[in-house]
């Protein structure tokens, strides 16, 4: 226990908490919209996130980019990596609606057999990239080990206030995973479609009566979640520079955790609960050690449920209001 | 078509609707069947004849050893009956079981192993002399105790949350277990305790590590004693009020059952029996480290029981089978065996939502929900 | 009625898949001098498959080599090389272990790659007899605190380590603070405290990471503020990339140590340009001449870690049966007290079965270019 470690660096321990919460909030939005509206816990999810990363390595190498990019250039592939990432993470969570919900759904079957479902297709998804297209591609990147992706935006203080360096990528992703988080609030609680979501996650009968097509409103749902991860893995990328095919579990366990902790099914939940999740962790973990953060995070999750049994701002995505 | 069917009709007849007749027949045709079984479990692990010796896991190279496979599937089929009791049952989703299996392998580890610092501060506190260790028999008890107090210390803040959240609760619990283990220098960190006791024996060579058929037939007793009381709790007043809780919580609490009461039962029995579990696991293994009670090891738990067709105890023993067998069967296929395993899942599950042999009870809810949903459908 | 096809068909498949994956292997005895011929096996087991295989393979390569040269040379006994996968994880290993002690033509293992399979195999080799050469199992536990009769290993383990990391850092760094660093793995945490020992007032701080961690901003933030010298990292490549890669981005220039669990491709491959000029220890020896040659052309990939151990743990067991030694108790003797020059070190063995003390040679090398080129032999 060493507290005045902790005060001496707060102002950089929140920085690098809100960071690392960023990216829990993005990843933490694809659980919570999926179950707002069907009552699932998508455990694949993570691995949805891991196919971003991939994605974006995957872009880098296809266009040669490394730490010599100029930064025009620099934003541009970045961008373009965001974007390819994107699609293909909403298409794997597609994908894995349709052939592994879907038909449960049709059935009507209880929502433990869809977990059991989840967790095959989460298997499936890390053991592709971590075996079996090594196997396919002979020389391909993909392996067990971590891989590393070039480092295009060289790390850099933006800027300090009151003697706290923030980095440029500390900014980004906390500027864009926070501003994504808005859109998306935004879109739902505004928009026509987003309006469909809420009438679907609260009453999916009455809003087919009135003409809302569900089964679109699920799409859209794990469309959007996939966004989110794609982007959340572009961000995970700037920040950490890395890909391994195991890197979506723990992500994805933590970013769960984070949804239930602002209250499961609310989008404004996801964010206040991935951010404080994130700051909890690193506090922690300059107090005590790194090999505790994860009990830290277990724990204050239990004490919040005892208290608020639904998570700190609720979990109804059906009454979430502008 | 229609003889084919008829005999695959016949078939599945005589192998899901078996339990069934058996019970329904008379007294000598149950006892002398069960006699039978039990022997035939016993005589498996020299089962050399051979169109049937295929089932052996030791015929190809680089196979694992018949005996201990077969001390595996039945150890896990242990877990699968404790864990069906508190999702089949009483219809709770548990994702942290391993933490139970955890805390049952490492009671027998630190109080039974001289080489653990529990043991040693015990004796040295005491001024016993050093080596000394707790008896394997009262080993037993205490885990027991310590699962149950683990079980019930873990079901009561958490019971009264809905499901989802349970489930997440629960996972934590497994994850803080095994981590506490790792950081701890009560439990030797992450090295873990080498030296636990091996069960009382008329001799000491009795439990050899060369004979593990004999690890085997320990399991095999254990399991049978297990199936017999979970037979009896299914159909007494408490397995009654599992199931009133599980289709409709509010109607059963208004008939007068407690249901948070009865849910508590529930997570004790199912925490004692991963305890056990744990402990054979920690004697026959001779040592523990927290690596060996990972988090995916609950979620295979859970997909044991819900292949098998979860509330059914046969199906929920059959699902832990294929789980732990299949496998270890097919070690020729090394690193493909994951990706079969995952695609296997989603595959029955999608094909079989109501698992392979699905309580038949369960199994007609299910119909009556898809009727509804193609009802539904016709309608809009 | 597709539940009925969907049965048969699944019966259907796995039958078919039960005898044609064990066609032709059904001898489950030993074929050992059955007919005055002389036939003997010796297994290999470890990760094969999985995270860690990268790991363990090029020492299952390596020893494949030292078989190819001893068929080449018409001998009269055929040796077979059988591998064992065990997916690293203890739970799996004893399964493997029994079915090679209960098979009398095993007359060797080479193994067990990791200390965790090592520590919960041990006791049955032991019972069975049967030699073990552990070409990568580095936990001091294995032979120091519990030594087994017929355990050896070709590595030095992590108290040496340690010590030789100590020492690199005091001398040839001359660091005066140090920040060390561990993941509290059995590896990790053993390494760690044994150079924080070693090092004493040296050592300004230090921290505990734990494994799939990929974020180390908090013990950076301590890095910072102690200001150290150099950066020791007790601890795997996986998570030591990002590590490194975060240490190089919050603008330090600290020089950065580890040991082998550093060792290999992973490495540089996992921190990118951040691991130019890091510096990894390794109880292993350079391979150099024409075993890398030799290796690179027959696996088509530079020889990994612990290739030259897997060769040399093969080749101890290949010698001793040239000199006639065709008996377990025979294996035994001789490897107890064999000596003689191997690829990577000179051998003989203590009574713990350690490569005696003053053989152990530990190596650092630098990441260059993204490959680990040798730096210099560390006085011990």
């Amino acid at each position: 226990m060493d507290f005045s470690n902790l005060i001496e660096g707060l102002g950089g321990y929140t920085i690098d908490g809100l960071t690392k919460g960023s990216i829990y909030a993005l990843v933490a939005l694809g659980y919570t919209l999926v179950y707002g509206v069907l009552r699932l816990i998508n455990f694949a999810h993570g691995e949805v996130f891991m196919v971003g990363a991939w994605t974006v390595l995957g872009v880098y190498t296809a266009l040669g980019a490394d730490s010599g990019v100029g930064v025009p250039l620099a934003i541009g592939i970045t961008l373009l990596a965001g974007l390819v990432a994107a699609t293909a993470t909403a298409g794997t969570a597609l994908v894995i609606e349709r052939v592994a919900y879907k038909p449960l759904r049709d059935k009507n079957a209880p929502r433990l057999i869809v977990l059991i479902t989840a967790i095959g297709c989460s298997m499936v998804l890390m053991e592709l990239f971590g075996h079996a297209f090594k196997v396919w591609f002979p020389g391909a990147q993909f392996g067990r080990a971590a891989v590393n992706i070039p480092t295009i935006i060289p790390t850099q203080e933006a800027f300090s206030i009151g003697g706290v360096g923030v980095s440029n990528i500390d900014l980004i992703v906390i500027v864009a995973g926070v501003a994504m988080m808005i859109v998306l609030d935004q879109f739902v609680n505004k928009s026509r479609l987003g309006r469909g979501v809420r009438a679907v996650a609260q009453d999916p009968d009455t809003a087919s009566l009135m003409g809302v097509n569900k089964d679109r409103i699920i799409v859209l749902v794990f469309v959007i979640g996939g966004v989110a991860a794609g982007l959340a893995a572009l961000l995970h990328t700037l920040k950490y520079d890395f890909a391994k095919f195991d890197m979506g579990f723990l992500i994805g366990m933590k970013a769960f955790t984070a949804a239930v902790l602002g209250g499961i099914g609310n989008l404004r939940g996801a964010l206040v609960g991935g951010l404080l999740l994130g700051i909890c962790e690193v506090y922690s973990s300059a107090v005590i050690s790194s090999n505790w953060e994860d009990v830290t995070a277990f724990v204050i999750l239990v004490v919040v449920l005892m208290f608020r049994p639904t998570g700190i701002l609720g979990e109804s995505l059906g009454k979430a209001r502008a | 078509m229609t003889d084919n069917t008829k005999t695959l009709e016949t078939v599945r007849e005589w192998t899901l609707g078996l339990p069934g007749k058996i019970s329904a027949g008379p007294r000598w045709v149950r006892v002398l069947l069960l006699v039978v079984g039990l022997a035939f479990c016993v005589y498996l692990p020299f089962l050399d004849v051979l169109p049937f010796a295929y089932i052996r896991t030791d015929l190809g190279e680089g196979g694992s050893d018949w005996a201990s496979t077969l001390f595996t599937i039945t150890l896990y089929m242990i877990i699968a009956a404790g864990l069906n009791v508190v999702i089949g049952w009483a219809g709770l989703l548990d994702l942290g079981y391993v933490g139970f299996y955890a805390v049952g392998a490492y009671s027998l580890a630190l109080f039974g192993s001289p080489n653990s610092p529990v043991t040693q501060a015990i004796a040295a506190q005491f001024g016993l002399p050093t080596g000394w260790a707790m008896a394997f028999a009262a080993c037993v008890p205490l885990a027991l105790c310590l699962a149950l107090i683990s079980g019930v210390a873990l079901g009561t803040p958490t019971l009264r949350l809905r499901g989802d959240y349970l489930a997440i609760v629960t996972m934590g619990f497994g994850e803080i277990i095994r981590i506490v283990m790792r950081n701890s220098s009560w439990t030797n960190g992450a090295s873990g305790i080498t030296k636990v006791p091996e069960p009382p024996a008329p001799d000491k060579d009795f439990f050899s590590t060369m004979l593990p058929e004999r690890w085997y037939w320990l399991a095999l007793a254990v399991l049978v004693l297990v199936i017999w009381l979970l037979r009896r709790l299914e159909n007494s007043r408490v397995g009654r009020s599992w199931l009133a809780i599980r289709e409709d919580e509010d109607a059963a609490a208004v008939m007068g059952v407690n249901g948070f009461k009865f849910k508590l039962w529930a997570f004790a029995i199912g925490a004692a029996l991963g305890a056990i579990a744990g402990l054979l696991f920690a004697t026959k293994q001779a040592s523990v480290e927290p690596n060996l009670f990972q988090l995916n090891l609950s979620f295979l738990f859970v997909a044991m029981v819900v292949i098998g067709g979860s509330g059914n105890i046969w199906g929920a023993l059959f699902g832990a089978f294929l789980i732990t067998y299949l496998p270890e069967r097919f070690r020729e296929f090394e690193a493909w065996r994951p990706l079969a395993f995952g695609l296997a899942l989603v595959v029955i599950m999608v094909l079989r939502p109501q698992g392979l042999f699905p309580n038949r009870r369960r199994a007609r809810e299910l119909e009556d929900r898809k009727h509804e949903a193609e009802e539904a459908a016709a309608d809009a | 009625m597709r539940r009925n096809t969907l049965f048969a068909g699944g019966a259907l498949a796995l039958a078919v898949a039960l005898t044609a994956s064990a066609c032709g292997t059904v001898d489950t005895g030993g074929g050992g001098g059955a007919d005055g011929e002389c036939s003997l096996n010796i297994g290999v087991m470890g990760a094969l498959s999985g995270a860690n295989a990268s790991i363990v393979l090029p020492s299952v390569n390596a020893a494949k080599m030292a078989l190819a040269e001893y068929e080449a040379e018409d001998p009269e006994c055929a040796v077979k090389l059988v591998e064992f996968d065990t997916e690293g994880d203890p739970a799996k290993a004893p399964g493997v272990a029994t079915k090679m002690v209960q098979d009398e033509s095993y007359i060797g293992v080479i193994g067990g790659a990791f200390s965790g399979e090592t520590k919960a195999t041990q006791p049955i080799f032991a019972d069975g007899s049967l030699t073990m050469i552990s070409q990568s199992a580095t936990a001091t536990e294995l032979t120091v605190d519990e030594p087994s009769e017929t355990f050896h290993r070709v590595v030095g383990h992590d108290l040496v380590q340690g010590t030789a990391i100590a020492n690199y850092v005091a001398e040839v760094l001359e660091a005066e603070k140090v920040f060390v660093v561990d993941d509290q793995t059995a590896y990790g945490a053993p390494l760690g405290e044994k150079i924080r020992e070693v090092l004493g007032d040296k050592v300004t701080e230090s921290d505990k990471t734990q494994e799939k961690q990929t974020d180390f901003a908090a013990t950076i933030g301590k890095i910072e503020s102690a200001k150290p010298d150099a950066i020791v990292y007790a601890g795997y490549a996986a998570e030591a990339g990002p590590f490194l890669k975060q240490i190089r981005d919050a603008g330090l220039e600290t020089p950065f140590i580890g040991g082998d669990g550093l060792y290999g491709v992973d490495f540089p491959k996992a921190a990118g340009d951040a691991s130019e000029g890091a510096i990894v220890t390794c109880p292993c020896v350079p391979s150099e001449g024409t075993f890398a040659e030799d290796y690179e052309e027959m696996f088509g990939e530079a020889a990994g870690a612990y290739a030259g151990e897997g060769y040399d743990a093969m080749s101890i067991f290949l010698e001793g049966i040239k000199a006639g030694h065709t008996t377990r108790e025979d294996m035994e003797t001789y490897v107890d007290g064999y000596t003689g020059e191997g690829l990577t070190k000179n051998y003989s063995f203590d009574e713990n079965g350690d490569v005696a003390a003053e053989n152990v040679i530990v190596w650092s090398y630098k990441v260059e270019d993204g490959a680990l080129v040798p730096d210099q032999e560390i006085e011990q």
